[in-house]
């Protein structure tokens, strides 16, 4: 609502009524003969911010990757075109294991996930006092600086000094303080747990928003059939959550895919690129090592994988969606 | 329904064990705030520090501009996300109720358009907004995250106006309303929540971003955002984890109050546009 | 009226976004200047003081200075370089200027020097500013580790302050103990950089330079396939699987240890001092600095100051007349003495600086011992690949810890991949 009145407020505000607007209005007619162009032209903005701000940088990134440089100069002289940094890339072991390393932590993110968003989105569902506080306390995680939050995880889970290792040798867990980040299967364990408490807020939001729009007389006709709770969850919940897992599905995976700044902080790649994502080595060959055209070659793969992924997220979902 | 005693206590004791666990990491940044800075590493660990320090956070509004930087984040997010929102509700409605060539392929690519490393993006951005002498000006970052938030939005929202009957326009329009007048008068209202859900998402995608700001708005001091003071904080050979910590938690309550404000109609909201 | 209100805010929003991108504001002379050190005790200040001799002098002309953090620091810069935006007076790492240099984005200060009364004989580590020829920077700091250490923790437990690398491990092994019989190790002998960064080089080099190796020979080429630094890599095998050091730490974090008394040695640069002033008075009192136990200390070029090639005659002008003023004597001098540093030019050292600096003779020895070895942290050769190469030694190391293996076949290893990056 405050979003409507004020994008009415301003419009008033920013235009009077001048002549050229007069001359457009013509245009502003549901008559068919102008519907489709005021459809066109209603697009037309956000077409161009996004060709302003992102065709440029894709086209250039595409240029780059297909160009031996290093740090180019925007404008300046190039080099001439090789399709180098792709063989490079396909041909190099470290490719193919960050490609590994980036699906293993989609999978195991993105499903901690949605069972992590699911529970606590049911659980706050239910009508108790305090359910506002509740929700606010569930979103929370969302609010805390990516930097920070990984930080914050990073001290308790200290190898010496942190809280978890405190705890596990304490409570008899374990003989003594687990090295976390020096080994293979506990660095990449601490950096889905990162991401995974980053992550569920979001989904926990969309799903609990999802649960509302389920009509409260499908539970009804349920229990009339003698269904129990978790045949309510598995035959009336879930089903009817699906659409909603489509959409934050793909939004998850996106940015399991290209965040690279909890890997960055904790462990670089290491140990023995253990948790080297492809997001992670292509910021390290642009701003580590400077090789902006292999980078972007990295780049460009990663944009490529993701309009497939989303195609194919998109197409499965669109039965349901439309 | 009314729950049994034992089924309530099990609700709360799940409810309480649940929202702590979740939240244990702020509370555990909370207490690292709070410790004397010469005592970060008490081990073993402290559930509460022997000598909180509370005038952490009086000594960082004394000592550095943080209001400052805090007000243009603040000023960066809304702008970015009313800019963001009056882009995405018009290509959402003509992507709802236009057949408009080549739309579903365009809808594609706006999506797309997300998914580019931003560490790539950073550069050609940077050389677009000198172009245009943006740099240094907290319109390169509107700009920037708006383009981040256009996509997500759109899609929100046209999956919104695609649940919302047609019929609902069309009586406004034989009132004498046209297309656009109903679209104001008519979906919008009905839209509410998708309208507030998306502009949460978008407040704090801008909210969030340390890497464009970082690049855009370096030189100018007095245009810093709240994550860009929050990390020059950190020195070379020593960091004052503490103050870092401390400023995190004053970062995070503009989020907190948004969230407060928009949960009303977040509910119902946020996924209406996947729902048929 | 309604109807074409939608229009018009259409038409709103692109006038607003073209008004947007044809706003530009009016800027005055001012010189931009970026560095990782304005927050820092010492060494901000004294940048500052520079700042207001140069703005006293150049009425009309003012420097603006901004804080970047030192792990964005590159990317900013090179972000800053790439786009054509450079700050007009550059101030980088001694370690990441040669790229900037490689490019050919900085000038050659070559000219400026010789027309100029700067005088740079026997300037530390300015040889460490010639990149292919050409003079690119100044250099603005050369240092020598030196050691900081507990006297407390060391005299409870009848320890003497290590002056070899044998009675050091002593030390160390003797320090690291539970204190309060949890079973579980809270002190440390040792405290050392143990995640990801070029710092884990840096802090290896101590061991492998003490038994006598180096990454590279004098030609520039790698040499790591020798006995010297095997026994470099089996001691920091050592000191990593005997648990001597915590692990996962940043050398931020064990400064903050050291601080804390958690950690009971720790060798670094002179900055060290810098850090332990901000300990508990009660603590302060013991902490203390010695000679490194290894010989020769690592050493190396710190940061330099230079100008982009591409800015105005008049800018860099202006820009030369700041380096001058950075390194005059009475502001090499104040770099003693704020930066608790040995300035790098000769004899700028005043009686005061032992007031503020009590240690500062002991920071001239570590600097001429690490000088005359011709020790840097950054090899000969490898400058520009640096980083890569500090990411290839960290993977073979934590492979050679992780699985156990031989220091010599890593050796062998870091040899093939090092000459393979060159």
């Amino acid at each position: 609502m405050a979003v409507q009145t004020d994008l009415q407020n301003r419009t008033e505000r920013t235009l009077g009524s001048s002549s050229w607007i007069g001359r457009l209005r013509a245009l502003d007619l549901s008559s068919p003969r102008h519907a489709d162009k005021l459809g066109y032209i209603l697009l037309a903005p956000a077409v161009l911010l996004i060709f302003v701000i992102l065709v440029y940088p894709i086209l250039l990134s595409v240029d780059l990757s297909l160009q031996d440089v290093d740090i180019p100069r925007i404008g300046e002289t190039r080099e001439p075109y090789t399709l180098d940094n792709y063989t490079k890339l396909f041909g190099s072991a470290e490719f193919w294991r960050a490609s590994w390393v980036s699906l293993k932590l989609i999978v195991v993110v993105t499903s901690a996930c949605f069972a992590i968003g699911l529970a606590t989105a049911l659980l706050v569902n239910q009508h108790f006092k305090g359910r506002t506080l509740a929700r606010l306390f569930v979103a929370l995680p969302w609010a805390v600086p990516e930097v920070i939050a990984v930080v914050t995880w990073w001290w308790m889970f200290d190898s010496s000094f942190g809280l978890i290792n405190w705890l596990l040798v304490t409570l008899d867990l374990a003989d003594k303080p687990i090295a976390w980040l020096s080994q293979p299967v506990p660095a990449f364990l601490v950096v889905s747990i990162v991401m995974i408490w980053k992550g569920y807020p979001f989904v926990s939001i969309m799903l609990l928003a999802g649960l509302q729009a389920i009509p409260e007389d499908h539970y009804q006709a349920a229990k009339v059939d003698g269904a129990g709770a978790w045949q309510r969850l598995f035959w009336i919940t879930l089903p009817s959550l699906l659409p909603v897992f489509g959409v934050t599905m793909i939004l998850v995976v996106l940015w399991v895919f290209r965040d690279f700044a909890v890997v960055f902080i904790l462990t670089g790649g290491g140990p023995i690129g253990a948790t080297q994502t492809l997001s992670m080595m292509t910021y390290e060959q642009a701003f580590g090592f400077f090789r902006m055209g292999f980078a972007s070659a990295i780049g460009v793969v990663t944009l490529v994988i993701c309009v497939l992924a989303t195609r194919l997220m998109v197409s499965r979902m669109a039965k349901s969606m439309y | 329904m009314r729950r049994t005693i034992p089924q309530s206590v099990l609700l709360y004791v799940t409810v309480i064990l649940t929202c702590a666990l979740l939240l244990f990491p702020i509370y555990w940044m909370f207490v690292t705030a709070i410790s004397p800075s010469a005592q970060l590493r008490a081990f073993p660990p402290q559930i509460f520090p022997d000598a909180p320090q509370w005038q952490i956070f009086q000594q960082i509004l004394e000592t550095r501009p943080m209001l400052l930087w805090l007000s243009n984040s603040a000023l960066a997010a809304t702008a970015a996300v009313l800019l963001s929102m009056s882009v995405s509700v018009f290509a959402a409605y003509s992507l709802s109720r236009f057949r408009v060539r080549g739309g579903q392929t365009l809808g594609l690519f706006i999506l797309v358009s997300k998914m580019l490393p931003a560490t790539l993006l950073v550069i050609p951005l940077f050389a677009i907004f000198r172009e245009f002498r943006l740099i240094g000006s907290l319109w390169s970052i509107i700009l920037a995250h708006s383009t981040l938030i256009v996509p997500f939005s759109t899609w929100m929202l046209k999956g919104y106006f695609d649940s919302i009957p047609r019929e609902l326009e069309q009586a406004a329009m034989v009132d004498g309303c046209s297309q656009l007048g109903a679209l104001f008068k008519v979906i919008l209202p009905v839209a509410t929540p998708g309208l507030a859900a998306t502009a949460l998402y978008g407040f704090v995608l801008s909210w969030s971003d340390f890497i464009y700001a970082r690049t855009f708005l370096t030189v100018e001091q007095t245009k810093w955002t709240a994550n860009m003071g929050i990390a020059s904080l950190k020195g070379e050979f020593i960091t004052d984890w503490n103050e870092i910590m401390a400023a995190s938690l004053m970062a995070a309550i503009p989020i907190v109050i948004v969230y407060m404000v928009l949960e009303r109609y977040l509910v119902g909201g946020l996924t209406a546009g996947a729902e048929k | 009226m309604k109807s074409h209100l939608t229009l018009k805010a259409v038409l709103a929003v692109a006038a607003g976004t073209g008004l947007l991108l044809a706003g530009a504001p009016a800027q005055a002379e001012t010189l931009k200047f970026i560095s990782w050190q304005v927050n820092e005790r010492g060494y901000g200040d004294w940048w500052n003081q520079a700042i207001a001799e140069f703005e006293a002098t150049h009425p009309g002309v003012t420097v603006e200075l901004s804080n970047v953090a030192r792990p964005e620091y590159a990317d900013t810069m090179t972000t800053l370089f790439a786009s054509g935006s450079p700050p007009e007076i550059v101030h980088l790492a001694s370690f990441e200027y040669q790229k900037f240099a490689d490019n050919g984005w900085l000038e050659d200060l070559g000219p400026w020097i010789e027309q100029s009364d700067l005088d740079l004989t026997d300037w530390a580590g300015q040889d460490k500013c010639v990149w292919e020829g050409t003079t690119n920077c100044i250099m603005l700091l050369y240092f020598g580790f030196v050691m900081a250490y507990n006297e407390r923790l060391l005299s409870e437990a009848g320890i003497a302050v290590p002056t070899t690398y044998d009675e050091y491990m002593a030390a160390a092994r003797a320090l690291t103990v539970d204190t309060d019989g949890d079973g579980i190790i809270d002190q440390f002998g040792i405290g050392h950089h143990t995640t990801a960064g070029n710092q884990y080089t840096h802090e290896m080099l101590n061991y492998i330079l003490d038994a006598g190796g180096y990454w590279t020979d004098s030609e520039g080429k790698p040499a790591m396939n020798t006995p010297e630094m095997i026994e470099g890599l089996a001691r920091w095998k050592t000191v990593l699987t005997e648990g001597l050091t915590p692990v996962d730490m940043t050398s931020n974090d064990t400064r903050q240890l050291f601080n804390e008394e958690r950690v009971a040695m720790r060798v670094d640069g002179p900055w060290v001092y810098g850090v332990m002033r901000g300990a508990d008075p009660e603590v302060f009192k013991h902490l203390k600095l010695a000679p490194p136990p290894f010989s020769p200390p690592v050493g190396g070029s710190s940061n330099v100051i230079t100008m982009p090639s591409d800015i105005s005659q008049e800018k860099k002008e202006l820009v030369w007349d700041f380096i001058e003023i950075v390194t005059s004597e009475e502001f090499q001098k104040r770099f003693a003495q704020e930066g608790a540093s040995p300035a790098p030019r000769p004899g700028a050292v005043r009686d005061s600086v032992y007031e503020a600096v009590p240690h500062f003779d002991l920071l001239i020895e570590t600097q001429q011992a690490a000088a005359a070895a011709g020790v840097d942290r950054i090899p000969l050769g490898l400058e520009i690949q640096f980083n890569e190469f500090a990411k290839i030694v960290r993977n073979e190391v934590q492979r050679m810890v992780i699985e156990d293996l031989d220091p010599a076949e890593v050796a062998a290893r870091l040899q093939t991949e090092a000459e393979a990056l060159q």
